[in-house]
């Protein structure tokens, strides 16, 4: 698997307050990344950083071996698609409406809608299981509807990358599996690579090949699910003494001393 | 996989019958009205035939071509232009509120043309849209410049907007004052007037807007993908930034480009997008496209209804800029009813970086500017300008200086010290750092009724014009309280409703104005605060009470504290969050009419004493409550000795000086401290 996502050595600052120290990584393609953290630890920096609504204050962040600096903004929102962790109203967009949204990274300001864009179209809205809402408004969606209208957005844009800024914080247990089940489900379909950021250790474990954690802007722990889900790393990464019990293979549930 | 994926299939949204039906009955009523005067002479036929043929053996017909045609042609384009760019305007800064006139570009355009027909006459000639468009730019540039770092929210936007109206309204009228011989005609252009007598105005007129529009049509999907919000449109590949600035670009150049043909034609921009979307029209492409059409219809009718009114009236001209505010009011009030969530609009970021200067003791600020105040109070009284030069009048002849010197300087700091409390309490309430008096529209309503009063020729003593101007404060408040009972008092409705009110009072000063005078020129005079004209009693009576309200005010300094945590915490806390807004309310509208009296309606203390108050590092209510009233005391007791001395043997009137000196301050102050 080659780099998608390489970061040398970046930095933000906001103000004198640092964000981000120095961080280094790679995010391989077709890998389902969670990042992981305590409120404030950088995640969704990082993640605004690589969805290029943040400029680094230091260091380098390039997409597919080319800098960030120099792709274009089109260009950029056909290879990533972001959501932001609280998507704004709607404005009385229907579902099929935002959704063909997402098709503006291919056809610009001016192009007009083929058949191909409307069979993706289609098909996004399909893949999420909203058929019968796609004439509903946006705004009259249940929270876990909404959430995955959004989804189908990204998947319109047709891109090899979603980038999720807690996509589940506000949905109950039932859509926060549901949800995450989807991304799954769909990067392993569509062989998407996806970078999410979850407040839950025990779903990102068992969805996702790989977590990352951050404390105070500082990487601190990277690998496979087996690797971080033991209870001196999780430790570690929030700082409070916990403890994980490893129910079946690959399904870990961890706990507060 | 989704059990809550059962619920019936809903089908596709189509537009709503009563759009059209609406469309078409606004058009076919202005039609009608418009030609009924001359069906009685032409027929049908040769009616319609007028707008590209002319019979040079009847007069009637040649009068229609020349006249009636091209007036209905024109109205139609500026209303299609104008309800268009209104549109643009809605969608690029996610705000249903945004329109032109809102903006200040109207205000800019009219500027612009103000200046350059006192300093630079040739340039109006070759080119008087040029003028405009600069002027508009400027406006726009303002707002967005002082908007920028609050995060674009929708009345933000517009309040900044109001303030950049006010302020180039302001400077509009200290060129007035002081050149006021060369600035008639602009009264009566400013006000917007539609009368043609040939077919060039709008022959010349209508490739401009055309191209214009074919412009704006072009950025429609960049404009679509805007109301996701700055980063999803981003993430998309969008270039926010360029997407905006071009389409507020487009609505600048349409709105100056008609504003330099016929004036300021207020509120069309507003009224017909929110016209269409209240009626349904819900994708960008239907909201484009009746707002068009709704915006040719009505302004045709608005003016249809001032030619009525020319023509019944005594023969002065009623301009159509009054008649299209008499009916944006309305639609304001409309629209406030139709948009519950005005916190929250697509395509804004949702929250503004707070301004926390340094905490600084609030004994030591307080004292000095209390010092500053005294200091400025033994000046005022002792060292003016005489016959021959300056002079140092020594205290032992205060007593006989004060009948000229005491009063008017007494009242203007007390008008100062209630805008400064009025202000701090309305924004607090409504968490707005740009909420004032003068945006709640209590001072409008004031300004309304002294309007009207000159309108109808009656004479009116002084203390009459007092209680007069204290009833329409009062008739203002009731007006909001009816309004804001709906939204449980809540602090943006309220001041959107401010906005309706102002409307009004703009229209009835547009007829002032157009109708020129002697009455104008008195009613300028009170608008901008002449101090010169109060009596000492009235400068008493004002101290009791202020001292009255200021007793009330340490009641209601812990609500004020809790109140913007908003209603749910507050009411958890334990406070009848109804009661408690419903009292401040109250005082903030007794406070603003007291000092309207005195300093009219449009200085702007009560925007920036709270907004010293806090620079000066006053964060809690109580401390920026003191320090604020007096800072407003100060800055209106130096507003009047000022006027007195500026243009001594002349006097200026002490809230135009307020007004242009504190809209400096804002400008700059906002700008610079204001993220």
């Amino acid at each position: 698997m080659s780099a998608f996502f390489e970061v040398s050595s970046l930095g933000v600052h906001i103000g004198d307050a640092a964000i981000l120290h120095n961080i280094n990584i790679e995010f391989r393609e077709g890998e389902v990344t969670a990042l992981l953290g305590h409120n404030g630890s950088g995640k969704s920096t990082l993640l605004k950083v690589l969805a290029r609504q943040l400029s680094p204050s230091s260091g380098n962040a390039s997409l597919l071996g080319s800098s960030f600096r120099t792709t274009g903004a089109r260009q950029f929102a056909r290879t990533v698609g972001y959501l932001p962790q609280h998507p704004p109203g709607t404005d009385g967009l229907t579902v099929r409406e935002l959704v063909a949204l997402g098709r503006y990274p291919w056809r610009g300001p001016l192009g007009r809608y083929n058949s191909e864009d409307h069979r993706l179209i289609d098909q996004a809205i399909a893949d999420t299981g909203l058929n019968p809402f796609q004439h509903r408004s946006v705004d009259t969606l249940s929270g876990g509807e909404r959430q995955r209208a959004w989804i189908a957005m990204l998947l319109a844009q047709q891109t090899r990358c979603l980038l999720l800024d807690e996509p589940i914080s506000a949905l109950d247990v039932k859509h926060q599996v549901e949800t995450l089940r989807l991304v799954h489900r769909l990067a392993e379909e569509r062989e998407l690579t996806v970078i999410v950021v979850l407040h839950d250790v025990d779903l990102a474990a068992r969805f996702c090949d790989r977590l990352v954690a951050l404390k105070a802007g500082r990487l601190i722990a990277d690998g496979t699910p087996h690797d971080i889900m033991d209870s001196g790393v999780l430790e570690s990464i929030y700082g409070v003494p916990m403890g994980v019990m490893e129910r079946a293979p690959g399904q870990w549930v961890s706990y507060v001393h | 996989m989704y059990a809550d994926a059962s619920s019936p299939l809903v089908s596709r949204p189509v537009i709503p019958a009563r759009l059209p039906v609406a469309a078409i009955i606004l058009w076919f009523g202005a039609l009608f009205a418009s030609a009924t005067p001359w069906l009685g002479e032409l027929n049908v036929g040769a009616l319609v035939s007028v707008f590209w043929t002319f019979n040079p053996d009847d007069y009637s017909s040649v009068l229609a071509h020349f006249s009636w045609a091209p007036r209905v042609s024109i109205a139609i384009l500026i209303g299609c232009g104008l309800g268009l760019a209104g549109a643009v305007t809605q969608q690029v800064l996610g705000n249903p509120l945004a329109s032109p006139t809102t903006l200040g570009v109207e205000a800019g355009g009219q500027f612009g043309v103000t200046v350059a027909t006192l300093f630079a006459p040739g340039l109006l000639a070759f080119s008087p849209d040029l003028v405009a468009i600069g002027g508009g730019l400027l406006a726009i540039g303002m707002v967005i410049a002082l908007t920028w770092r609050l995060g674009f929210s929708p009345v933000t936007v517009i309040l900044a907007g109001l303030v950049i109206t006010f302020f180039l309204g302001a400077m509009n009228m200290a060129f007035l004052l002081l050149k006021g011989e060369w600035l008639g005609n602009l009264f009566i252009w400013g006000a917007g007037s539609l009368v043609q007598n040939n077919w060039g105005p709008f022959m010349d007129l209508w490739p401009k807007v055309l191209v214009i529009a074919i412009l704006m049509l072009l950025l429609m999907r960049p404009l679509q993908v805007l109301q996701l919000g700055q980063s999803s449109a981003s993430s998309l590949g969008a270039k926010v930034g360029l997407v905006r600035a071009l389409a507020l670009f487009l609505v600048v150049l349409m709105t100056a480009t008609v504003v330099s043909r016929v004036g300021v034609v207020a509120f069309v921009g507003l009224a017909a997008p929110v016209l269409a979307r209240l009626l349904g029209a819900r994708t960008l492409a239907s909201r484009l496209l009746w707002s068009t059409l709704m915006g040719g219809g009505l302004l045709l009718l608005a003016d249809t209804l001032a030619h009525w009114a020319s023509t019944w009236g005594d023969g002065s001209l009623v301009p159509t800029g009054t008649t299209t505010a008499l009916i944006g009011g309305p639609v304001i009030l409309m629209a406030l009813q139709g948009f519950r969530n005005t916190h929250h609009m697509p395509g804004q970021a949702s929250n503004p970086g707070d301004f926390m200067p340094n905490r600084r003791s609030p004994l030591l600020v307080s004292g000095a500017v209390t010092a500053l105040l005294a200091i400025t109070l033994i000046v005022s009284m002792g060292w003016a300008p005489g016959l021959d030069g300056w002079n140092w009048t020594s205290v032992t002849q205060w007593d006989q200086a004060w009948v000229w010197r005491g009063p008017r300087m007494l009242a203007a700091m007390l008008a100062g010290v209630a805008l400064g409390l009025a202000g701090t309490l309305i924004q607090r309430m409504t968490g707005n750092p740009m909420g004032s008096p003068e945006m709640l529209g209590i001072s409008g309503g004031a300004a309304l009724v002294m309007v009207l009063l000159v309108l109808s020729g009656t004479e009116v003593s002084r203390l009459g014009q007092l209680g007069a101007a204290t009833l329409g404060a009062a008739g203002a408040l009731g007006l909001l309280l009816l309004l804001a009972r709906k939204h449980r008092f809540a602090g943006n409705q309220l001041l959107l409703g401010g906005l309706a009110l102002y409307v009004f009072m703009d229209a009835g000063l547009r007829l002032v104005m157009a109708s020129g005078g002697t009455v104008a020129s008195q009613l300028l005079n009170w608008m901008y605060g002449s101090t010169w004209l109060v009596s000492e009693n009235e400068a008493f009576g004002l101290m009791g009470f202020i001292v009255l309200i200021c007793a009330l005010l340490l009641l209601i300094v812990r609500p004020l504290t809790i109140l913007p945590l908003g209603e749910t915490s507050a009411s958890s806390l334990g406070l009848p969050v109804v009661r408690a807004r419903l009292l401040l309310l109250m005082l903030a509208a007794v406070l603003t009419a007291s000092a309207t009296v005195v300093i009219g309606p449009l200085s702007f203390v009560g925007l920036i004493a709270p907004h010293l108050a806090r620079v000066l590092g006053q964060q809690t209510v109580g401390r920026q409550l003191i320090v604020a009233a007096l800072v407003g005391g100060l800055l209106l007791a130096v507003a009047d000795y000022l006027s007195r001395i500026v243009v001594f043997p002349n006097q200026l009137p002490a809230g135009l000086l307020a007004a242009l000196v504190g809209g400096v301050y804002f400008l700059w102050g906002l700008s610079r401290h204001g993220k």
